[in-house]
């Protein structure tokens, strides 16, 4: 079930909303997980038995590690912990993949598992990873009560796209929350938000995306339109379901972290990874770069780590060659930013940003590839391979037809509406106007999604697949 | 203000919420959308299988949209803000120009020809080759002919496909009509072309064929506002169009049988209680049956015209009447091209094939 769909919004949300609200405080979390269950259910019938058994699996490791801690017997738990976790989702999501390649390369013919792959796999094995790994740690104590863990691993709001949450930012909330109108109503606002990111300009900027795929009028411009409006979709996609999960989780109380700031507008790649989702950057800094040893290693070591943690992080968004070129591709980036080039970078003004924006955008042409035939085709075309011409048909009226939105999209990207709003604000009315504006605004933000909902129009999510 | 904007916020917004989940909840659903022109989705079968394969969620899904309450009015906000505000040059392939409502038809579809061309071709090789039928193609174009060149909008080769289909079609003399329509030959909410402005195209179909058309008709005004087929698909604020169709003695003389159903069944030329259905334009020859009879008691000369043909044909073909004793329509859509040796014995009848470019285009419905 998608945040941005009817079923979700005017059925499921109100039902949880009611029986969130007049539950007693103790059963609170036992509403959380339910409704957790049931919205996953909707979309996995099926896996929904793997996530309530690997949630079952989490809460026992953790309270063997605790029991444990300090002999040898946590170690092994921690690792056997670990392990099921990533032999699951190896098994669900990287299973064909190694087959696959395994069949090319040693030229047999092993069949394809052909396994669907659970909805949020790779979100929830790595919040249960971290959780029993933090046990471990001692940074926080077991959880006794599976159905506080249930809410925790299923939490609705970022069960199936994140941000990936980690047990100790949210272990205390868990157990004790406040709800105040001043966070329902931040909740509300965020929410409505990044449903109208979501809607209003991921939803269309993809419908270009996918006119520009299936297009017979392709030419070199038409090329760079859609790595452009491919980048801002994937960011007002991602980013909007982002908001629309903190928003949802502000709403029953809990405080998740950020997952993006403005990546659009950063200086280096380095600082890139620091602001486009956030939540998986820190969750492999801290559990696999920095186990690895970190920056505090020898140097060779320290660009192994590097190329690794990309590596990973690439293959985390799927199965497929294209995200582990799309990891490494980040991976060189970011080394030869940190032998070379951040203190150029550092000091200039503009030509900062379009090397950014043009590495970025490049990366996600290789990200939305279906094969590295089709991203080396893609980027060859976009400088001028293949014969084809400079412009066509096609380019020109889709260019017209979605240039306000890209307008807007590029504009919506960078932080300047959010600093408008503040500098009105502050200014001697601005605050009562604000005030007067803001539930209007969010009124027609929500009705307006609503319309294009209804429209039944282009809904897909890309982060689903991971 | 400020110190009340959250009570606000969350007040407000929880009653649109509630508000519009809760008119959802009451409303009856409906089966059909007089807008849209098309069956409503309805709630999904509840079962075990149902939701296991997850049939289910992807069906109420499309329940809650077509159900979704005041679904026209949302549409229509959803279109004027995606051309109004935010720009598209189309809502859904819907545009507007010169104060017409059409809908994107491209790319050409050279496989789609192919077909339309060998569909043709079958009809030729099993009834017409071996009889002294004399054998004519008409191409009628589309408003985007008009109309979507000129004001910037995606546009078929014209040229290309009316030179693909004579090339193709060489064993038929070609009748070009395009010549004799401008865009204000059409409705402006509708595909469809306006029948009081076609006496120029049959005439010059009845002068390539050799049949004399020279009747006098009286123009009649339909008294129901005509909301076209691209009224409701663009849910924009739009005025209607108004049907004006032409009658003649002669006209009033002829019979007319449908054979949709495979036996016959007297049907008048303008249906009135069609002209006050759903869609208005199935007043003129019930629009599209598979296979009508008109017979001219008082026509101009022993001839008779077998008409292979799609809606459009509909408002044109009772205005060739007077030239012919016998005119059968022929809707390939509808009956499958193997059975009309049941009904039409070919012989030395002049046989007209005439479609409009967007099912030339989109031939896949010919059988």
């Amino acid at each position: 079930m998608l945040f941005s769909g009817i079923p979700f919004i005017f059925f499921f949300l109100t039902a949880v909303l009611l029986a969130y609200f007049t539950a007693p405080e103790k059963l609170k979390n036992a509403v959380l997980l339910l409704f957790s269950l049931a919205f996953y259910a909707w979309g996995e019938p099926r896996y929904v038995v793997l996530m309530a058994v690997s949630i079952f699996l989490g809460y026992v490791f953790g309270l063997l590690i605790e029991k444990y801690h300090g002999k040898k017997w946590d170690k092994l738990f921690l690792v056997l912990s670990v392990v099921t976790g990533l032999l699951s989702l190896g098994y669900f999501k990287y299973a064909d993949f190694f087959i696959a390649n395994f069949n090319e390369v040693f030229g047999v013919s092993v069949p394809l598992l052909r396994i669907a792959l659970p909805i949020g796999i790779s979100f929830y094995t790595f919040q249960i990873i971290s959780y029993t790994i933090d046990v471990y740690r001692g940074k926080v104590p077991a959880q006794r009560n599976i159905i506080s863990l249930g809410a925790y691993v299923a939490l609705f709001p970022q069960l199936i796209a994140g941000p990936i949450v980690r047990y100790s930012d949210i272990a205390i909330q868990l157990a004790e929350r406040k709800h105040t109108t001043e966070k329902i109503a931040q909740g509300i606002r965020r929410f409505v938000l990044g449903l109208a990111k979501k809607v209003l300009i991921a939803n269309v900027l993809g419908e270009l995306c996918d006119v520009f795929q299936s297009s017979g009028d392709k030419a070199v411009l038409f090329y760079w339109l859609y790595a452009l409006t491919f980048t801002l979709h994937i960011y007002f996609d991602f980013s909007g379901y982002s908001d629309m999960a903190i928003g949802l989780a502000k709403i029953f109380g809990f405080d998740l972290l950020e997952n993006f700031n403005y990546p659009y507008i950063s200086r280096s790649i380095t600082e890139f990874w620091r602001r486009w989702h956030m939540s998986l950057g820190t969750w492999f800094r801290d559990y696999v770069y920095i186990p690895m040893g970190g920056n505090r290693v020898t140097k060779p070591r320290w660009l192994f780590n590097i190329l690794v943690v990309w590596m990973l992080t690439g293959f985390w968004h799927g199965a497929a060659w294209n995200f582990v070129v799309w990891g490494l591709w980040f991976a060189v980036l970011l080394v030869i930013e940190k032998l070379w080039l951040l203190k150029p970078l550092e000091k200039s003004r503009v030509l900062c940003h379009i090397y950014v924006l043009f590495f970025v955008l490049i990366s996600f042409v290789i990200f939305n590839a279906d094969s590295m035939r089709e991203a080396f085709s893609y980027i060859g075309a976009m400088f001028g391979a293949g014969d084809i011409p400079l412009v066509s048909a096609e380019f020109s009226y889709y260019l017209r037809s979605y240039a306000v939105i890209i307008v807007i999209g590029i504009i919506g990207a960078t932080p300047l509406p959010k600093l408008t709003v503040n500098a009105v604000s502050k200014t001697k009315h601005g605050g009562t106007v604000m005030a007067f504006c803001e539930p209007v605004v969010l009124v027609l933000l929500f009705i307006l999604c609503t319309a294009y909902l209804v429209d039944g129009s282009f809904n897909p999510f890309l982060y689903f697949r991971f | 203000m400020k110190k009340y904007k959250n009570y606000i916020v969350i007040s407000i917004m929880a009653v649109l919420l509630f508000g519009l989940t809760l008119a959802f909840l009451l409303k009856s659903p409906d089966d059909f959308s007089e807008s849209e022109r098309r069956v409503l989705a309805q709630f999904p079968e509840l079962s075990s299988e149902t939701l296991l394969s997850g049939e289910f969620m992807e069906d109420f899904e499309a329940y809650t949209q077509d159900q979704f309450p005041m679904r026209d009015g949302f549409r229509g906000l959803k279109a004027v803000t995606a051309l109004g505000i935010l720009g598209k040059s189309d809502n859904n392939d819907i545009f507007v120009a010169e104060g017409h409502v059409s809908k994107l038809e491209y790319p050409l579809n050279e496989d789609m020809l192919n077909n339309t061309a060998k569909h043709f071709q079958n009809i030729y090789d099993r009834y017409l080759a071996d009889t002294d039928t004399k054998l004519y193609f008409s191409i009628i174009p589309d408003k985007n002919y008009f109309l979507a060149e000129k004001n910037g909008y995606l546009s078929i080769d014209y040229d290309e496909l009316i030179s693909t289909m004579r090339e193709k079609t060489e064993y038929m003399e070609y009748i070009d009509i395009t010549d004799k329509l401008t865009i204000s030959d059409y409705y402006r909410t509708d595909t469809h072309w306006r029948q009081e402005a076609l006496l120029p195209v049959a005439e010059a179909l009845g002068n390539a064929m050799g049949a004399a058309l020279d009747d006098r008709y009286t123009l009649n005004t339909l008294d129901n506002p005509f909301y076209g087929v691209y009224y409701g698909q663009s849910a924009l604020p739009l005025s209607p169009d108004t049907i004006y169709y032409l009658t003649s003695d002669t006209l009033e003389n002829c019979t007319v049988t449908s054979y949709d159903t495979g036996k016959p069944v007297e049907m008048p030329i303008y249906d009135m209680e069609a002209a006050f259905g759903r869609d208005p334009y199935e007043m003129f020859l019930c629009g599209a049956d598979a296979l009508v009879v008109i017979e001219n008691p008082n026509a101009n000369a022993d001839k008779e015209l077998v008409v292979f043909r799609d809606s459009y044909a509909a408002s044109l073909v009772p205005l060739m009447v007077e030239g012919y004793g016998k005119i059968t329509l022929v809707d390939t859509r509808y009956i499958q091209s193997g059975l009309i040796g049941n009904f039409i014995e070919f012989d030395d009848q002049d046989v007209l094939f005439i479609y409009g470019t967007q099912l030339l285009n989109n031939s896949i419905m010919l059988k």
